[in-house]
């Protein structure tokens, strides 16, 4: 796998408020890459000056490792972009936008957009003002994906669509998923869950994780803990346990860094005999959570 | 260039309906001033609200459409659709440049060309001066509004970014200790190019800075889409060109203007004459709590026969013994006349309340700045609706008013600039025995040696109309014509003497 998009020491500042700080994130070719924050991570941010659309403070960032500031008319050509705030041609009908957009790709496939126009069923001779914003959102996604291109940038794409219409575009971005590489920034961590391939976690920022999703899921566990005895609250916790709970005799918390013998010697070595240990499998969104209440507190 | 007219295309479909107002408003100024031109002597009718009102509307459908043109594609932003889709931004910037051309440019250059043809004017000799006018016209009233429509991203935004120097430059003005409200229309007039004479200098300078601002505007916003420097850019132009009405001295522009003269006469003799003994004496005398009027009779020697010469400009300079200094600001004079050529000029300072208390005499060190004139040339013109060529003037006819009995007229038209001589006119009996001047003030505007083939004006047709009442019957009319031979700079220095009291006989101004 080669790096297909990247940042290098990438911060951003507006007047005095640092948006993103000495950012470095990798996105392999063929991933299906989900950046995921809280809001003002800096998602948008990110994805904005991937575009060049804003200008960084410092670092750089590159796609197809060429510097983004210099990304030709050709480059985007091979990038397919949408955004939930987006300003689309108002004026015009969804059969002309998709016509005037055509001549501007070199490889364009009239079928396939005629497909996708289809797939998302939209009407061709109504104007784009006249939308709702599922449907702009799909004739954002069908202009995108008409000229099949390698690079697929989603910036919040599901913000503010009916579960039918986050189907329907989700279908449609899968279509896609196994020729391109797709960066995707979202909130709804249940719909990134079910087709990335790697998570990028940011916060304040700062890119506090970026790993396979398989790997990620695998090493954060739930650990709940009845113990034989009442005991104390330990003085010192391992670094990895997050989310600490602890009653008279349960212990709860969240290993981010799970492996079964070790954490199962760790128990034993802060609590001794205990009665029993369940461990569980979290999914993205509680990993997200336990993730975003870990940063608050440490901040 | 595919992609270019692809854009150019959109833009068309997109705003066909203010491409067909723009277009319509030309139409129809090209309508009004040629119906004007079948009654070429009816100057009454050529100011109707009608022309007034397509004089109006011209400009505004075109910023109208500039703006929604390059607001198609703003530059400033980050949720703009096509910034993230493979547009050439030299394909865009194209694109907009030949939207303007063809809806802007090309109607009006056809306007321009039917009304200058409706007025009888050779096409082929005014071809330059047509071509010009667009450069001049694209420079006052297309340049600016592209340039702000490409830092801003509505119509709102453009209106707030022309309105906001304005209101800051006459606030700027109305705290300046030296603000006129006359600065205000000699800013404006200025501006557009209204400024007679050698003024072209300063306007053509202005003219140069939008140019090149509007220029670096679009290259780096289309480019790199920087719009706070941009902005910052353009506020250092607007900056720019507030300051070339202070920083570019009359001097200075007279000696541009005087370098691209061709003189034609020797100038090296002539010299003014400031002891006249007996035929006058300068005066120096009080008028009001602390002004001091000074009246200077001089006499303009060594002119080369058969010229004659205009004051232009004066500055001056007073001082008194112990070294203190005023300079004026408020002068007037008459021309050099007569076969004696003698002539006064009167100014003044506000210093009589030190020259009072110090008892001191007043001296003036004064340059005058003149134009001199020769090769006069007439042209007769005959009663009767047929126009008469008059060389660097125009067409001329003149008519026996049908409807006003005793009454006679002359008009001369001009196609893209002013005469780039002294018109006067007369009317005169076949026998010759009598004749009279019209508006002998008439030609008393600045001339100067203007290169350029057209003046900046939206209408391609300027008049110069005389009326004159008679009961003497005159048989036709007469245009004369003086050209401007070349500029002369001549000093003097004269003793004012002390400052007497007021004198209510030389309180009068001496009209220029």
């Amino acid at each position: 796998m080669t790096d297909i998009l990247r940042t290098i020491d990438l911060s951003k500042r507006f007047s005095s408020t640092v948006a993103l700080d000495h950012l470095n994130m990798i996105v392999p070719e063929h991933s299906v890459y989900g950046l995921v924050g809280p809001n003002g991570a800096g998602k948008t941010t990110t994805i904005k000056i991937l575009m060049n659309i804003l200008q960084s403070s410092e670092g750089t960032a590159e796609i197809f490792g060429r510097d983004s500031r210099r990304l030709s008319p050709h480059d985007f050509t091979q990038i397919g972009y949408v955004s939930e705030n987006q300003q689309m041609p108002e004026w015009m009908t969804v059969e002309y936008f998709m016509n005037y957009l055509k001549p501007f790709y070199p490889n364009w496939d009239s079928a396939r957009a005629q497909e996708l126009l289809r797939q998302f069923d939209l009407p061709l001779d109504r104007k784009i003002r006249n939308l709702s914003h599922g449907m702009k959102m799909k004739a954002a996604l069908a202009s995108s994906l008409a000229y099949r291109p390698p690079l697929i940038i989603l910036d919040e794409p599901f913000t503010g669509l009916d579960a039918l219409v986050r189907d329907e575009f989700i279908a449609g971005v899968l279509e896609c998923a196994e020729d391109a590489t797709i960066l995707i920034s979202s909130h709804d961590l249940s719909e990134i869950e079910t087709f990335a391939s790697h998570i990028g976690y940011l916060e304040n920022g700062r890119l506090q994780f970026s790993e396979e999703m398989t790997s990620l899921t695998e090493r954060f566990r739930e650990i709940e803990i009845t113990l034989t005895n009442p005991v104390q609250s330990p003085a010192s916790w391992p670094a990895a346990w997050l989310n600490k709970e602890q009653s008279a005799t349960v212990v709860r918390f969240v290993d981010s860094h799970f492996d079964q013998e070790r954490t199962i010697a760790e128990v034993h070595g802060m609590f001794g005999a205990v009665q029993q240990i369940n461990v569980s499998s979290m999914p993205l969104r509680a990993i997200f959570v336990t993730l975003a209440k870990a940063g608050r507190k440490a901040a | 260039m595919s992609q270019t007219l692809h854009i150019f295309k959109k833009d068309v479909r997109h705003l066909r309906f203010e491409i067909a107002i723009a277009v319509t408003v030309a139409a129809l100024f090209a309508f009004i001033e040629t119906k004007h031109a079948l009654r070429p002597v009816d100057i009454a009718n050529s100011s109707t609200p009608a022309s007034y009102l397509a004089l109006l509307l011209l400009p505004v459908t075109w910023w109208m459409l500039i703006g929604r043109t390059i607001h198609d594609e703003a530059l400033p932003g980050d949720r703009q659709f096509w910034i993230t889709r493979p547009y050439s931004w030299r394909s865009l910037l194209s694109a907009k440049l030949i939207f303007i051309l063809a809806f802007i440019n090309l109607p009006m250059l056809i306007a321009q060309a039917v009304i200058v043809h409706a007025y009888g004017f050779s096409f082929a000799v005014e071809l330059p001066g047509l071509l010009w006018s667009q450069v001049l016209l694209t420079i006052i009233f297309v340049l600016p509004i592209l340039a702000m429509s490409a830092l801003t991203n509505s119509f709102v935004q453009l209106i707030a970014g022309i309105l906001t120097p304005c209101v800051i430059a006459l606030a700027l003005a109305g705290l300046s200790f030296n603000f006129r409200p006359q600065f205000i229309l000699i800013g404006v007039a200025g501006g557009l190019g209204l400024l007679n004479g050698h003024e072209w200098v300063r306007s053509y300078l202005i003219f140069l800075i939008i140019t090149v601002a509007a220029a670096a505007i679009l290259f780096w916003q289309y480019s790199r889409r920087r719009t706070i420097m941009a902005r910052g850019f353009a506020v250092a132009a607007w900056i720019l060109v507030a300051m070339m009405f202070y920083l570019i001295s009359w001097p200075a522009i007279y000696r541009i203007d005087s370098a691209l003269s061709r003189t034609h006469v020797d100038l090296s003799s002539a010299h003014l004459v400031s002891d006249l003994g007996a035929k006058g004496m300068p005066i120096a005398f009080r008028q009001g709590a602390d002004y001091v009027g000074v009246q200077i009779p001089l006499q303009l020697k060594g002119l080369p026969a058969g010229t004659s010469a205009r004051i232009e400009n004066l500055s001056e300079t007073f001082q008194v013994p112990d070294g203190t200094t005023w300079k004026s600001d408020n002068f007037s004079w008459e021309n050099p006349k007569g076969p004696d050529q003698q002539f006064f000029v009167q100014t003044g300072f506000y210093g009589a309340a030190y020259l009072q208390r110090n008892d001191v005499p007043v001296k003036v060190h004064g340059t005058l700045y003149m134009t001199v004139f020769g090769n006069p040339h007439t042209t007769q013109v005959p009663f009767g609706e047929r126009s008469v060529p008059v060389p660097q003037v125009g067409l001329c006819s003149a008519t026996e008013n049908p409807d006003r009995q005793n009454y006679y007229s002359v008009i001369c038209n001009s196609a893209f600039r002013s005469p780039a001589v002294l018109v006067s006119y007369r009317f005169v009996q076949s026998n010759g025995d009598s004749s009279t001047e019209i508006d002998p003030l008439a030609g008393r505007r600045q001339l100067s040696f203007f290169p350029f083939p057209a003046d900046l004006r939206i209408s391609p047709v300027s008049h110069d109309f005389k009326m004159s009442y008679s009961i003497v019957p005159w048989d036709h009319a007469i245009v004369q014509t003086l050209e401007p031979l070349g500029h002369i700079q001549l000093d003097f220095d004269v003793d004012a003497g002390r400052a007497r009291m007021h004198r209510s006989d030389n309180n009068e101004k001496i009209r220029p």
